[in-house]
């Protein structure tokens, strides 16, 4: 995490545990974040070490990575960091629930990157818990971001059912 | 028409709130323009050339007479007394000032209406049939449809920051007057064997430097189904399209670099996990809630023909002409469906004036079920005149203005704003709009020609829907002059098809001139009864062009 941000998780300031490790560098036994191919390369030695595992999910000119591959190997990891490199960039909105929904993950997700203010409530209806964000940010801006709206139209991993279904108690 | 329920309510007045705070923070220098940039654009703020721009959405083309009222006021308080209404079906506001534009949507909030998603990289405000339940034919009115999509798109979570602006348009009817097949997707409402309502869905038409003409997707996905199927389509937009340049971002290209089959195996997969889980399944008695908002009026039970129009018509010509051209046979019986043209000769195609707006809702309630239309082709309609009353309905519209009878003739010509307004523009969109409507005025001239839809944008963005125009007409610049480019045989209705380009482009001070020439190739070689596409369309490009490029 870079020096001038600080982690707001599960709508509270958390300490960071986790870093983020190079591919040509050592793994050691501390929480580590690691990347996708480093994760498909050397999934059969990882499965055996003893300490936390998370995978960060790279942006890239194009496409970006695929949040699927990841399918294989949710056993191993507890936490999944989705980059975005630009707040134009919202292709990790559909990653984040692919992984929730599809993929029933469980564990962190992680926003990384540029994130505003306004794209935080929808990031969190998308499942991501936990948020890079820049150090001025005060938990209570976070918190009132995240409240802006009341009221969903449409249902997405956050178990808000939507307003479509809830005129019918459904 | 649809009404606002609490929670519609709730949404619409917290986006306000959220607004003032985004322009308060922007105005106290809190946050750069750079910063408010993505935030303004999301509540429908340009920065034109000359000042900020307001869109506001007008869902699926209906406004009631309050809501058009509304605009009147807005036109007069925030702006210049005009508004522009746009191909898109919403209405612009080309000079509010940052700092009331708070207001100005409080005020809008309160006829039930807003600016969300009328710009950035989200969905747009859905389009649909001007005559949606008021024409023959209708296999189910699309505005119950457009407003569940309108609803569900609303402050999409995961839809928020996709490659591109996204526009969805539904059609009802087997003539389309949506243009669906030039939207990222596009909604036609059948009837199975069954008899059951479905929806068939086209992705990835569009206009632009590259456009296409939308793939058919599915022939057939269930009512409850379809919030399902678009979520599938704009995952796999979502996640595939391409963000690495903007002029490829639009799904029209994804489908194309794909490939039509793959794009439709990608879609399926999706739909099948999304269904699955049951989570987009829209409730019966939400449809059955919506769509009692657009049940018919109750009209009353009259003569197919009226006394009262026969002799008026036999006694005034121009109101004979205006009924012929401007007026559609509705549904029920003793009713018509009436266009006011926007369109007056040498006027700005689209614009309206404060006063024009207010009496075209006094109409709307006194004559057409308290309603008004607007249509993609920048007009606007009464949709429920009965025709003993056309006459009156006439003699008001005459008087301010708004009795042009050109309907679909070449004066009615679609225009982007071009160089007056918009910073992209390589050429002036409006004055030659105006200079074309001048030099055809002569109506029986117009009426000779018959149907000709000229589309001219300002630059190869399209807004001016170009490439779908009879006649086409692009702004190019060559060294900093203007110049124009023609395409033929464009069409944007369900036989849609793209213009050809004529050749080499035209100077501001010939093309209107070779529009004449056009229009006289076309008279020589016109059959009886062919409309200029239908005689493009028969012997093709060759002829138009030889007489357009002879010495
Ligand atoms: S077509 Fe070009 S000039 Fe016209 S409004 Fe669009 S961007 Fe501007």
């Amino acid at each position: 995490m870079q020096s001038n941000r600080q982690l707001i998780k599960d709508g509270a300031m958390a300490e960071n545990l986790w870093s983020y490790v190079e591919d040509d560098a050592a793994l050691s036994d501390a929480a580590s974040i690691i990347s996708l191919q480093r994760l498909e390369d050397d999934a059969d030695t990882l499965r055996s070490r003893n300490a936390p595992l998370g995978v960060i999910l790279r942006a890239s000119e194009k496409q970006g990575e695929d949040v699927r591959r990841l399918a294989p190997f949710l056993d191993m990891i507890q936490l999944v960091a989705i980059e975005f490199p630009v707040y134009r960039n919202g292709r990790g909105f559909s990653s984040a629930r692919i992984l929730r929904e599809e993929l029933k993950f469980d564990g962190e997700v992680r926003a990384m990157g540029e994130v505003l203010f306004d794209q935080w409530q929808p990031m969190a209806r998308c499942g991501i818990n936990a948020f890079e964000v820049d150090a001025s940010i005060s938990l209570d801006q976070f918190n009132q971001a995240l409240g802006e709206f009341s009221q969903a139209y449409q249902p997405a991993s956050d178990g808000r059912r939507g307003i479509l279904w809830q005129r019918h108690g459904k | 028409m649809y009404r606002y329920d609490e929670f519609d309510h709730q949404l619409v007045a917290e986006r306000v709130e959220q607004f003032r705070g985004q322009v308060a923070r922007r105005v106290a220098g809190e946050i750069t323009e750079d910063a408010f940039k993505p935030l303004r654009l999301m509540n429908g703020v340009y920065l034109q050339l000359h000042a900020y721009m307001l869109r506001v959405a007008i869902p699926y083309g209906t406004l009631s007479s309050k809501q058009m009222r509304m605009l009147a006021h807005l036109a007069r308080k925030y702006d210049r007394g005009y508004g522009h209404f746009t191909t898109r079906q919403n209405i612009q506001y080309n000079w509010p000032a940052l700092d009331r534009i708070p207001d100005l949507l409080q005020e809008l909030a309160s006829v039930e209406m807003h600016a969300i998603q009328t710009s950035g990289n989200c969905i747009r405000n859905v389009t649909s049939d001007q005559y949606a339940g008021a024409i023959a034919d209708e296999v189910e009115d699309p505005r119950i449809i457009s407003e569940i999509i309108r609803q569900w798109s609303t402050f999409h979570p995961e839809f928020s920051y996709l490659p591109r602006k996204f526009k969805i348009a539904v059609t009802g009817h087997k003539n389309d007057r949506a243009a669906i097949k030039l939207h990222d997707i596009g909604i036609v409402i059948v009837k199975n064997a069954a008899g059951e309502i479905g929806y068939e869905v086209h992705v990835g038409g569009g206009q632009g430097r590259t456009p296409f003409i939308a793939k058919k997707m599915s022939d057939f996905v269930p009512a409850a189904q379809l919030l399902a199927y678009l979520e599938a389509v704009m995952r796999v937009y979502n996640m595939l399209g391409r963000r690495d340049n903007s002029y490829k971002a639009r799904i029209k290209i994804l489908v194309h670099e794909t490939g039509e089959e793959e794009m439709r195996r990608l879609v399926d997969a999706e739909f099948a996990k999304i269904d699955a889980s049951q989570m987009l399944t829209v409730p019966q008695e939400e449809i059955d809630r919506i769509a009692a908002y657009f049940a018919p009026p109750v009209l009353q039970e009259l003569p197919a023909t009226s006394a009262s129009l026969d002799s008026a018509r036999a006694s005034d010509s121009a109101f004979d002409h205006w009924v012929t051209t401007n007026v559609v046979s509705h549904v029920k019986s003793g009713y018509g469906i009436v266009n006011i043209s926007l369109k007056p000769i040498g006027g700005i195609p689209g614009d309206a004036s404060d006063a024009q707006m207010d009496v075209i809702a006094d109409l709307a309630e006194a004559y057409a079920q308290d309603e008004v239309r607007v249509t993609h082709e920048q007009n606007l309609v009464l949709p429920h005149v009965k025709l003993d009353d056309l006459k009156t309905v006439y003699d008001t519209l005459l008087a301010h203005g708004l009795a042009t009878p050109n309907l679909g003739m070449i004066s009615d010509t679609i225009a982007c704003p071009g160089l007056d307004y918009c910073n992209l523009a390589n050429a002036r969109s409006i004055p030659l709009a105006q200079e074309i409507s001048n030099r055809f005025a002569d109506l029986d001239r117009q009426y000779d020609i018959g149907e000709l839809k000229i589309k001219i944008s300002g630059c190869i963005n399209a807004c001016g829907h170009h490439h779908v125009g009879h006649i086409g007409i692009l702004g190019v610049d060559k060294k900093g002059t203007e110049f124009y480019q023609i395409s033929l045989g464009g069409s944007a209705d369900e036989n849609a098809s793209l213009g050809d380009i004529t050749g080499r482009a035209f100077t501001e001070d010939d093309i209107v001139d070779a529009i004449e020439n056009l229009v006289a190739s076309y008279v020589d070689l016109r059959h009886n009864g062919e409309r200029f596409i239908d005689t493009y369309r028969r012997v093709g490009m060759q002829p138009f062009k030889e007489r357009l490029y002879a010495e």
